[in-house]
């Protein structure tokens, strides 16, 4: 080959490492934009007059005197929508059968669409469940509400071969030559009079419960839920796979039934999640009945089995780069195996061994598999400690899975999905924060 | 250091005096086995937990084989746990959990290996710390979010332009790769030639490999860019996600492996006149071979256990994509049919439709058990090979 390929085929070589790392990053900030900008817009979005009624009734938030103005004014601007409804039904109702059947189902149609976007008329019954009583709160909600105000969708399937194609219809145009045509326009130039939207911040989405099935209200019992999980996960797994540890590094010997145990240890490293899960379900519920269902306890213990492999494997690191001058020292000294161990090595191993527990603090905050069987219920109320030995509980990741895909409405809920996204990615970083910072400040003391 | 290791005052006080009588020595002997009973018995308990989960996996799996029997879960496709006439064919199941794996290597490995020989051997030593904390945060982000993405990005975009994304893909990994190897085989042929002619025929096979690549680059492209994604929820989009997640694993036990090659080695190599190319792809890949099929092996194992990303944007259609390479069709995998089918099963316990479930997990089990098996082995016997 000649010299200039050779260098040629060098530079592409170091390129194409350079390359992967590039998309890896890439990849990276793909993945984390739309849940960091679209996640925050669970917290931080332009709310309407609804959300601020909602506050108020249901929290007693806000100042009542303000909101009950703005009430008011919203009240008035809505008010010609409903006096021009009544009175096309009055003109109805005294005209002839054809016309009150033509409209019937249109005025229906459109009678709905508006209770999903204002909530309900004036003067009707109070409706039962809670996404009726309340319009849309959140004003990029309500642009697409108003657009189904606007427009009725209909599928066109004339054209066998292909599937059906969405058409938009205007109910401005079925409702031509009635009073009822004037009130499209007036909503749609006036569609902030009647919502009254505001920048507003939510903060209490993190610590609200949530209500009818997550269409209002925030994320407390799945955040707890999580709390709860990892926590138990933690205070199993930590003793058992410290001790392991300690064992692992300063007692045992090399022998087969060291290497045995090891091989036993990476294997349980590998075993699915999802079979932690059956496991978990096979086991602690249905053969030691540690619960008579699903529980957090269960639950705990299944994620502290997970995670043990990771805890031993970190605190067996940390234990082994003690070095080996501090043991002899410690043993000179005339200090027992066991004083050594404990006033020697734990201390200067602590910070590594944080940074395992930490990381696995982390997988265990975010596993999913183990809990599906054991823990998770996809609506719940946050438990008090007492209750976390017999009940389940939401918790962050299951509910998203549950809400993004076996929710009944998943597009209307869409913002609470990524809320709950972006809560748990960022307890997970934070956690992976930590243990980098303590890494670092061991890497520095090292040096030193 | 010095703050955290106890003085030596403080030591000696907390130490039991040099001389013991003759009972303290005993009792004090008694406590250090007992001590290391316990120590021995909290690790076995822990080391033997594997050992529990095979057996209770395998316990609820073996109701399986004498209520159905075993032919069927292996050879049939036709999967209706619920009806009348229950039938539990998994083969779509294997070759779905298969097809996404083998997606998510090809993805993994050529990224993984190339950014591992990148970072061990390319990079210097500041940018390195910049890019291991991107690799961790992407082994730390939960499967649930990946999924999330998976089903609520990735599928609308693939189900709305994934034709013309796939087409200019083509483009973009095929041009660079075609023109590299054109170049190598232009150089390769004409090795021999004497001079003159030689600059002649390099450039009469580069223009024609050339055109003949562009050709076939502009027929895939365009074929590809054509097609319409029926659903956004398939494998291809599990592959790639599956793919970044086993990216991190692939990464770093590659990395170690290259960095497990001694330094000798490689000077060996350049004071023979290669270049760092060379060195590489000649002399250490090969020496690293082993740890970085370990590495593979580590990466199938991320993918194939993985459940959520595969339970929400698979498509969990049970059935064998036609032909099988077909990454656009949804699949369904062990998986994400435990997961699934667990809810309705469990109220049913004892049922077949509840144990056969179990027999997916002991599969699965048994699958990681040998991957592990044989990774420790492949790691083994490199380090006995390489003295370390």
């Amino acid at each position: 080959m000649r010299l200039q390929t050779r260098k040629i085929l060098d530079r592409t070589f170091a390129g194409t490492g350079v390359l992967a790392i590039v998309l890896m990053s890439a990849a990276l900030l793909i993945l984390l934009t739309p849940i960091f900008i679209r996640g925050a817009g669970a917290l931080f979005f332009t709310g309407t007059v609804e959300h601020r009624r909602l506050m108020l009734e249901k929290f007693d938030r806000g100042n009542r005197k303000q909101v009950e103005a703005e009430i008011r004014s919203a009240q008035a601007a809505r008010e010609p929508i409903y006096r021009t409804i009544a009175v096309f039904d009055q003109q109805l109702a005294h005209g002839d059968a054809k016309e009150r059947a033509k409209y019937k189902k249109p005025l229906k149609e459109l009678k709905k669409a508006l209770q999903d976007l204002l909530g309900p008329a004036p003067g009707s019954v109070r409706p039962m469940l809670m996404r009726d009583q309340y319009g849309q709160t959140r004003w990029d909600r309500a642009q697409i509400k108003l657009a189904r105000v606007l427009y009725r969708e209909e599928w066109d399937y004339s054209n066998p071969t292909k599937s059906g194609v969405l058409l938009l219809k205007s109910r401005a145009a079925d409702f031509a030559g009635t009073p009822i045509q004037e009130l499209f326009s007036y909503m749609e130039k006036n569609l902030d009079q009647l919502l009254l939207p505001r920048r507003t911040l939510y903060w209490q989405f993190l610590t609200d419960e949530s209500f009818d099935s997550h269409f209002f209200g925030g994320i407390w019992p799945e955040l707890l839920g999580t709390i709860y999980l990892t926590l138990g996960a933690m205070l199993l797994a930590i003793p058992m796979g410290l001790i392991a540890a300690i064992y692992l590094t300063e007692y045992a010997r090399e022998s087969r039934l060291l290497n045995l145990l090891r091989t036993c240890i990476s294997t349980l490293a590998g075993v699915p999640s999802i079979v932690f899960g059956l496991f978990g379900l096979a086991f602690f519920i249905n053969t030691l009945k540690v619960s008579n269902s699903k529980s957090v306890l269960a639950g705990s213990m299944t994620l502290a089995l997970m995670i043990l492999p990771t805890v031993i494997r970190a605190s067996e690191e940390a234990l082994r780069s003690v070095p080996r001058t501090y043991k002899e020292a410690a043993l000179s000294l005339g200090a027992g195996r066991w004083h050594t161990i404990w006033n020697v090595i734990l201390p200067s191993a602590l910070p590594g061994i944080l940074t395992g527990i930490v990381i696995s603090m982390g997988r265990a905050a975010g596993e999913t598999a183990p809990i599906i069987f054991t823990a998770a219920v996809s609506v719940g109320k946050p438990l008090a400690l007492w209750q976390t030995l017999s009940q389940p509980t939401p918790a962050l990741s299951w509910n998203i899975y549950n809400l993004a895909t076996e929710h009944e409405a998943v597009d209307e809920v869409r913002h609470v999905q990524y809320g709950l996204v972006l809560v748990l990615v960022s307890l997970v970083l934070l956690l992976n924060l930590a243990a980098i910072i303590l890494r670092a400040r061991i890497a520095k003391r090292m040096r030193a | 250091m010095t703050e955290n290791v106890k003085t030596m005052n403080e030591m000696r006080r907390d130490m039991p005096p040099l001389l013991l009588s003759h009972s303290a020595r005993r009792r004090q002997r008694i406590a250090a086995a007992v001590g290391n009973g316990f120590l021995l018995a909290v690790t076995s308990l822990s080391a033997l937990a594997v050992l529990f989960i095979f057996y209770f996996i395998a316990r609820d799996a073996w109701p399986f084989f004498r209520l159905e029997g075993v032919r069927e879960f292996f050879t049939s496709v036709r999967w209706y746990p619920s009806a009348d006439h229950a039938e539990f064919g998994a083969l779509a199941m294997f070759v779905g959990s298969g097809l996404v794996t083998l997606g998510a290597i090809l993805v993994a490995v050529p990224l993984g290996v190339a950014a591992a020989v990148c970072l061990s051997d390319v990079l210097p030593f500041s940018v390195r710390q910049v890019v291991k904390p991107v690799i961790e945060i992407l082994a730390a982000i939960p499967s649930v979010a990946y999924g999330f993405f998976a089903l609520v990005v990735l599928a609308p975009l693939l189900q709305e332009s994934g034709g013309p994304i796939l087409g200019v893909a083509v483009w973009i990994v095929g041009a660079p790769l075609a023109a590299l190897a054109i170049v190598v085989v232009a150089d390769l042929a004409t090795d021999r030639l004497r001079d003159r002619t030689r600059t002649r025929v390099r450039w009469l096979i580069v223009g024609l490999l050339g055109v003949g690549a562009f050709a076939a680059l502009a027929f895939a492209g365009k074929a590809l860019g054509g097609l319409q994604i029926a659903s956004g929820a398939n494998a291809l989009n599990v592959s790639i996600i599956l793919g970044i997640m086993a990216l991190p694993t692939v990464v770093s036990v590659s990395e170690d492996a290259l960095q497990a090659v001694e330094r000798g080695l490689r000077e060996g190599s350049y004071a023979l006149g290669a270049t760092r190319a060379e060195t590489l792809v000649k002399t250490v890949l090969p020496a690293a071979g082993s740890g970085i099929l370990a590495a593979v092996i580590l990466g199938v194992m991320r993918a194939i256990g993985e459940t959520m990303v595969v339970w929400m944007a698979s498509g969990n259609a049970a059935q064998i994509p036609s032909p099988w390479y077909n990454f656009l069709e949804p699949v369904r995998t062990l998986t994400a049919t435990i997961a699934g089918d667990m809810g309705e099963a469990d109220h049913v316990t004892g049922s077949a439709r509840y144990h056969v479930l179990f027999l997916m997990a002991l599969c699965l089990l048994v699958f990681s058990l040998l991957c592990n098996l044989s990774s420790e082995w492949v790691i083994r016997r490199t380090r006995k090979k390489t003295g370390g």
